[in-house]
């Protein structure tokens, strides 16, 4: 299952936020560029002498492989955190 | 009950055999190496596979001493998994060039060694990987599968 949401805190003395990103929304929106996109990576993969659909397969699978990654930086003046669910 | 077993009491009930032959029969496949290796699996709790690699590193002083520093980076098996697969689709050229690159960094490696068929044999003893590195400097570095 593809990541829906992450979570990004950074704190240090030149920024302090929080997001919460839905990436549910985000790969709504991106759809369409991805429905533009395919043919010219599939042309690529020929170009290259690749099989496209183990290297779409492949991609899909490294961004569902995403979730559950977390990164947590934590310095006495800076804080990092990526969290992705 | 094994299927041996309850094959020789169907031929028993069938009357196919006799009860010494039964008996005899049961004796032999109690004593024979597969039901003792499949006795043992079954006893063995089979161990769930790791889902995340995960890195922390604790360093008391930090960088130039300026305070303490932790890292806690945990990474899907599954990334490992899709990466692996996808360095599978790297063209010759460029995984000649990546094994060189590696190799001036003193990581001798062929990445083309590397292929998905086995990937889960590699996961597999990742399982019992646990690298715990402590420095004189404080520092502290734990790499296990969780």
């Amino acid at each position: 299952m593809i990541p829906l949401t992450a979570r990004l805190r950074v704190r240090s003395p030149k920024a302090n936020f929080s997001v919460w990103l839905p990436l549910f929304l985000i790969w709504l929106l991106l759809l369409p560029l991805v429905v533009v996109l395919l043919p010219l990576v599939i042309l690529v993969c020929w170009l290259f002498g690749n099989n496209p659909f183990p290297a779409v397969g492949a991609g899909w699978q490294m961004l569902c492989g995403l979730r559950g990654t977390h990164v947590e930086i934590n310095e006495p003046e800076q804080f990092v955190l990526l969290d992705i669910a | 009950m094994t299927q041996a077993r309850r094959d020789i009491l169907e031929m028993l009930s069938a009357g196919k055999i006799t009860a010494d032959e039964a008996e005899r029969l049961m004796a032999a496949v109690e004593n024979s190496p597969a039901t003792a290796f499949s006795a043992e699996a079954a006893d063995t709790p089979t161990r769930p596979k790791p889902k995340y690699l995960r890195v922390v590193v604790e360093d008391g002083h930090g960088k130039n001493g300026r305070g303490p520093v932790n890292i806690n980076v945990r990474v899907p098996m599954q990334l490992l998994r899709a990466g692996v697969k996808l360095a599978g689709l790297i063209p010759q050229p460029a995984m000649e060039k990546a094994n060189l690159a590696m190799g001036h960094k003193g990581v001798q490696i062929n990445l083309g060694d590397i292929k998905p068929e086995n990937l889960d044999e590699l996961v597999d003893q990742l399982s019992d990987l646990t690298v715990d590195m402590d420095e004189h400097d404080g520092a502290r570095v734990k790499v296990f599968c969780e």
